[in-house]
């Protein structure tokens, strides 16, 4: 698989490259992998064709529907509302069908656009200023009308602005919570980011009852409502004609999409659109209102669902598409066998999904200025393998065919995740390592011998537990049993740290308190104290994170309802209440709260212990002062703190303090409750945070200059794991205090070089270290396996690099995309080669 | 305990590295043990401190942060080997330097480091047991290089002993230069032998390596003869010039196939990757003038390989 060739940049020896590299190397443009895919796959191949030159058109039409409905209908129920709003945006939103489209239905224009999701923090931040957001990103135009500009500006946002869940949550705050908050950052809360973190939708049982059922059950259910209970009357009522309202909407939504391609169909003089035209008519009368009966009309039906999320709400990172392999595959396996599809037939209406979901993007992650989410970042978690309800072996065909999709088909999605657990076929893991080898960082791994056990402990059953789908970048969901969960917060460890140092307080802010006063350093006299006044930080910042979710999760539900999402959740039909309105009968309130920092911190309390406690080479006030002056003139101090001993070296004295930062946290978050009776788990997921928050931490004892960014998610230090991927997997392992429930994911990216995983032999490696990486009950893992020089050239020549993709964190982007921060970041990631 | 034994009176070895994660030394995920000291030195070589049979200073100059900044090193140097280059940074007179390494023990930023640890075989097995877990997927384990690891034999069958007994994986590579009887004592404790044959010519070995390879082949001989259970993998370094001619290698392949075959028949290309630890240890690296075998020529050379006795050879691993 990987290609040695020669590399004029390099002077001696060869480099080994991967395919996904040498496609690049080579200059290709854009296009499906491989002569038999091209020739076999003409109408994707046609899409593809200068897609990412495409202009990005901003979408206001649905906030501007939004806006309309919601005006018309102040002072009723919330979720009626909404009910309403989304019924309006289905029958007026301007639909298309573009040419070679087999799949229809779209959340925006023809081409690539952005949704604008006026409702949530967005009127603060990007959308009040749309020029700045043309200018903002040279070479990747986003577009808008003046005349979008003055919607935006003299009806859309004004009205937001005054019902803003985002303003409303903080002005909710007691006055301590929001310090550590607003335009402070060592806690950043993500609630009014996006309606509700990662999900899926039960896409099969739409697929199986259409949701002309769903609708039959809400108006049977209405009728049984009975006025002398009158409770559950005024309540369930609003919800249950919502479900009603929007069900009509979507019917009819399709049946738009019908008409338009019959009338396309008349006037289309090539008779074989003609006739794909009229076959898609057909579909759109058919689905999603009935049961699907072919794999294309499982594949439309599940499109309509997601194109209809995405005008719904905003869900974090973009509405996943859950167990695709599972729920696709009846529709699959009986057309094959009568004949009436073949694997590349599928791959075309799976790749156009994927098509579908490039062609969205995320203006709310702003390329070219430090963001928390870099590179127009959006992940639809799309799950291959795994383990059935039952707990047999889940992969089929469709799941190799699904990864060979991901060889061939040349964009960064879908985000593609696969489950492996101790039983997965080595025929599987050999395709997902395979895939893997290509270069271009899917798929990302899920470990089920983790994650099951979990959340079963969490309150899953054993069967809802092996049926987990993934959702975000990293995160799992049982789909009919978890309550919502609201964004969560970014807990900035680098901060906790400083403020321990600087008696609560942080340089970048001056002399005022920031979190609580613990003591001047200098005045320790063991480690011992540093580590006190280290947990009550910790403490502090805990408390008030669980004080910002509670405010953010009981005011959700006065700003926001979702009646289509929760028309799909059993749990909120069984009780007719809307998924954003809390506690839920039944349901499972799984939150979380991310530690931004592990690594960094753990080194820099490592270096303290060491230099200042054990070997006495430095003293607290020689450290401090260092710090302050962010090392200037004390590089000695420096490199003394750079070769302390670092984490994700299998250094059991160190591991074992990022083993007691867990402990703090997780002890902490047990002894706390949502709004809804649920818990928030301790999670290490940075995303891209790591950049942006470091930039508001100064020097660390860990050797890290003041602004750079901190250690991202669960990894090492950049750069200071040099041990090699299992001393670094092992400091991980020794880290997780597995005898908490309170724990969420473990964000893994690993960097190996092409050349140290060369032919059928480098795959078996790469086999048996993802089976160990199991074994060890690493919650997630990824692999960008990429030369150093590969991301350096790019840096030099990006128009050439364009197409390189390289895994984030949780997700793949265009390298040149990303801020140059990150890229740095990137670059100085331990590359383990061998 | 002396520096040579451990507690239990068993051998220490002089360890330069420990490497984890090693894919190309043996079957599945391994962990590598460099021992230090070896009786050749050929000019090619890619693990200069392994060469020596003591602990050596290395320097990486890039890392030093200059005299303006520390003088740790200058202060602690009793022979005053340290001074100041051009650029401020500390340079070492190695004419000076008697390598007691005080120097490095100070330096903040590891840009002097000993080369070269006195470990007693528990101690080496407990870092080898520390990537267990992934010996088990992939069938890995132990494998003892060097230098030429046989050199310090005792050290070597105490800990292949060590870990055979707790049930791990092991393989030794050798240049095969050393004494009968360590040979034979380590070979029944080993699962895997990579023995290097450099060429089968006695005159150019010597140019090249310094020693003849009287000996060597002579063990090639014995062990193939007294153990032909064990798993022997032949391994010749292509070196542009010097034994990169088909002829070379068709000599090499028939000599073991006379000698009772191998398993496999590896032929490694010519790298400059151990270049700069010449400079680290500043020595010369003799082997400048070389540019690494075209990929083509390796292909050329392994059909030879593989030609040679298919039955015995089994394979011309790549």
């Amino acid at each position: 698989m990987l290609e040695v060739i020669e590399r004029p940049s390099t002077s001696r020896g060869s480099t080994v490259l991967t395919p996904h590299e040498a496609r690049i190397e080579r200059g290709e443009p854009l296009a499906l992998v491989g002569d038999a895919a091209q020739s076999k796959r003409i109408r994707i191949q046609k899409m593809l064709e200068g897609f990412r030159e495409k202009p990005i058109r901003l979408n206001i039409d649905r906030a501007r529907l939004l806006t309309e409905s919601m005006k018309a209908t102040e002072g009723q129920p919330m979720v009626l509302r909404w009910g309403k709003a989304l019924a309006h945006i289905l029958t007026h939103h301007p639909i298309h069908i573009e040419d070679e489209e087999l799949l229809v239905g779209s959340a925006g224009s023809a081409g690539r656009y952005a949704v604008v999701y006026c409702e949530l923090v967005g009127p603060g931040r990007f959308y009040t200023h749309p020029h700045e957001l043309v200018a903002s990103k040279p070479g990747e135009p986003i577009l808008i009308t003046e005349d979008d500009v003055r919607a935006l500006k003299e009806d859309i946002l004004p009205y937001w602005e005054r019902n803003a869940y985002h303003q409303a949550t903080m002005n909710a705050l007691p006055e301590e919570t929001r310090r550590l908050m607003e335009r402070i950052f060592v806690v950043t809360p993500t609630a009014a980011g996006r309606s509700m973190l990662a999900w899926a939708h039960d896409y099969g049982k739409v697929l199986e009852h259409g949701i002309g059922s769903i609708r039959r059950d809400a108006a049977k259910r209405l009728e049984a409502l009975d006025p002398i209970d009158t409770a559950a009357y005024v309540e369930q009522r609003p919800f249950l004609e919502a479900v009603c309202v929007v069900c009509d909407a979507m019917i009819a939504f399709a049946h738009r999409y019908a008409e338009l391609a019959r009338s396309q169909a008349a006037n289309e003089p090539r008779k074989e659109r003609r006739r794909e035209l009229l076959e898609i008519a057909d579909i759109c009368e058919r689905v999603p209102e009935h049961p699907a009966r072919t794999f294309h009309e499982a594949v439309q039906s599940q499109w309509f669902i997601q194109t209809i999320s995405r005008l719904e709400q905003a869900i974090g990172g973009v509405v996943g598409n859950g167990r695709i392999d599972q729920y696709l595959y009846p529709y699959y396996r009986k057309d094959i066998d009568e004949g009436r599809l073949t694997d590349e037939d599928a791959l075309v209406l799976l790749e156009s999904i994927w098509i579908g979901m490039a062609r969205s993007t995320d203006v709310y992650a702003k390329p070219g200025q430090p963001s928390l989410t870099d590179g127009f970042a959006h992940w639809e978690a799309t799950t291959i393998g795994g383990l059935t309800p039952d707990g047999q072996d889940a992969s089929n065909e469709l799941s190799y065919l699904i990864l060979r999709s991901k060889r061939e088909f040349p964009l960064h999605y879908p985000d593609l995740a696969a489950r492996i657990h101790s039983r997965t076929p080595n025929a599987f893991l050999h395709a997902v390592a395979e895939t893997i080898k290509d270069g271009s960082g899917f798929p990302k791994l899920f470990c089920d011998d983790e994650i099951i056990p979990l959340l079963v402990a969490k309150g899953g059953t054993m069967e809802e537990a092996n049926d987990y789908c993934v959702t975000g970048c990293s995160e799992t969901k049982m789909l009919n049993r978890e309550g919502i969960a609201t964004g969560c917060a970014w807990i900035n460890l680098g901060a906790i740290l400083e403020m321990t140092l600087r008696d609560g307080r942080m340089a970048c802010y001056g002399d005022g308190l920031v979190g609580i006063s613990t003591g001047d350093p200098r005045a320790f006299a063991t480690f011992d104290e540093v580590w006190d006044a280290f947990t009550k930080q910790v403490e502090n910042v805990i408390q008030h994170t669980f004080i910002q979710q509670y405010v953010s999760d009981t005011l959700k539900s006065q700003h926001i309802a979702s009646p289509m999402f929760s028309m799909l959740h059993d749990l909120c039909m069984e009780s007719c209440t809307d998924i954003h309105s809390g506690p839920i009968d039944g349901a499972l309130y799984l939150g979380f709260f991310d530690v931004i920092g592990f690594g960094t911190v753990i080194d820099s309390l490592a270096a303290i212990r060491a230099l200042v406690f054990e070997e006495k080479t430095l003293t607290m006030d020689d450290l401090l002062d260092a710090l302050d002056r962010d090392f200037a003139g004390h590089e000695e101090i420096r490199q003394l703190c750079l070769n302390a001993p670092k984490y994700g070296n299998n250094d059991a004295e160190v591991d074992r303090l990022g083993h007691d930062i867990e402990e703090c946290f997780t002890r902490l978050a047990q002894k706390h409750t949502t709004a809804f009776g649920g818990e928030l788990d301790l999670r290490y997921v940075s995303v891209t945070s790591h950049v942006p928050l470091g930039a508001l931490v100064g020097a660390t004892p860990d050797g890290r200059m003041a602004r750079e960014p901190l250690s991202e998610s669960i990894s090492p230090s950049q750069g200071r794991d040099r041990k090699g991927p299992t001393a670094t997997l092992m400091s991980i392992s020794s880290t997780k205090c597995a005898h908490y429930k309170e724990r969420a994911a473990r964000l893994l990216n690993m960097k190996l070089s092409p050349a140290s995983l060369v032919g059928e032999a480098g795959t078996r490696k790469l086999m048996a270290l993802i089976r160990s990486a199991c074994d060890m009950k690493m919650w997630h893992i990824q692999f960008n396996i990429i030369n150093r020089d590969t991301l350096l050239a790019a840096q030099e020549d990006p128009e050439k690099y364009r197409n390189l993709l390289v895994r984030v964190a949780g997700y793949s982007a265009y390298f040149v995309d990303l801020t140059p921060a990150l890229q740095n970041e990137i670059i100085r990631r331990t590359e383990h080669k061998f | 305990m002396t520096r040579n034994n451990d507690s239990n009176g068993a051998p220490k070895g002089l360890v330069f590295n420990i490497q984890k994660f090693s894919l190309h030394d043996g079957p599945g995920i391994r962990t590598i043990v460099f021992l230090k000291g070896c009786p050749l030195a050929c000019i090619w070589c890619s693990n200069p401190e392994g060469q020596s049979t003591a602990p050596e200073l290395i320097y990486t100059s890039e890392r030093c942060i200059g005299t303006e900044e520390c003088d740790r090193c200058g202060v602690v140097c009793l022979e005053r080997a340290l001074t100041e280059d051009d650029e401020g940074k500390m340079c070492i007179d190695r004419s000076i330097c008697d390598g007691c390494c005080d120097c490095a023990v100070v330096c903040p930023s590891r840009a002097l480091e000993e080369s070269g640890e006195w470990v007693g075989v528990d101690d080496v097995v407990r870092v080898v047991e520390e990537d267990d877990a992934f010996y088990a997927r992939s069938g890995g384990g132990l494998t003892v290089s060097g230098g030429e690891p046989l050199a310090q034999g005792a050290f070597v069958q105490a800990l292949l002993g060590a870990a055979r007994s707790r049930g791990i994986d092991t393989a030794i590579e050798t240049s095969g230069l050393c004494n009968w009887k360590t040979m034979r004592d380590v070979a029944p404790l080993t699962d895997r032998i990579f023995f290097d044959i450099k060429c089968l010519d006695p005159e150019k070995h010597e140019r090249v390596t310094g020693v003849s390879n009287r000996k060597i082949l002579q063990n090639f001989q014995r062990l193939r003869a007294e153990f032909p259970q064990v798993d022997v993998v032949v391994r010749t370094p292509v070196i542009p010039g010097v034994n990169d001619s088909e002829d070379d290698i068709r000599a090499i392949a028939e000599f073991v196939n006379d000698a009772g075959g191998a398993s496999a028949y590896e032929l490694l290309p010519y790298h400059a990757f151990g270049e700069a630890k010449y400079t680290k240890l500043g020595k010369h690296y003799p082997a400048s003038h070389l540019e690494p075998p075209s990929e083509q020529r390796m292909k050329g050379l392994r059909e030879i390989a593989t030609l040679c006795d298919a039955s015995c050879m089994g394979r011309a691993a790549s």
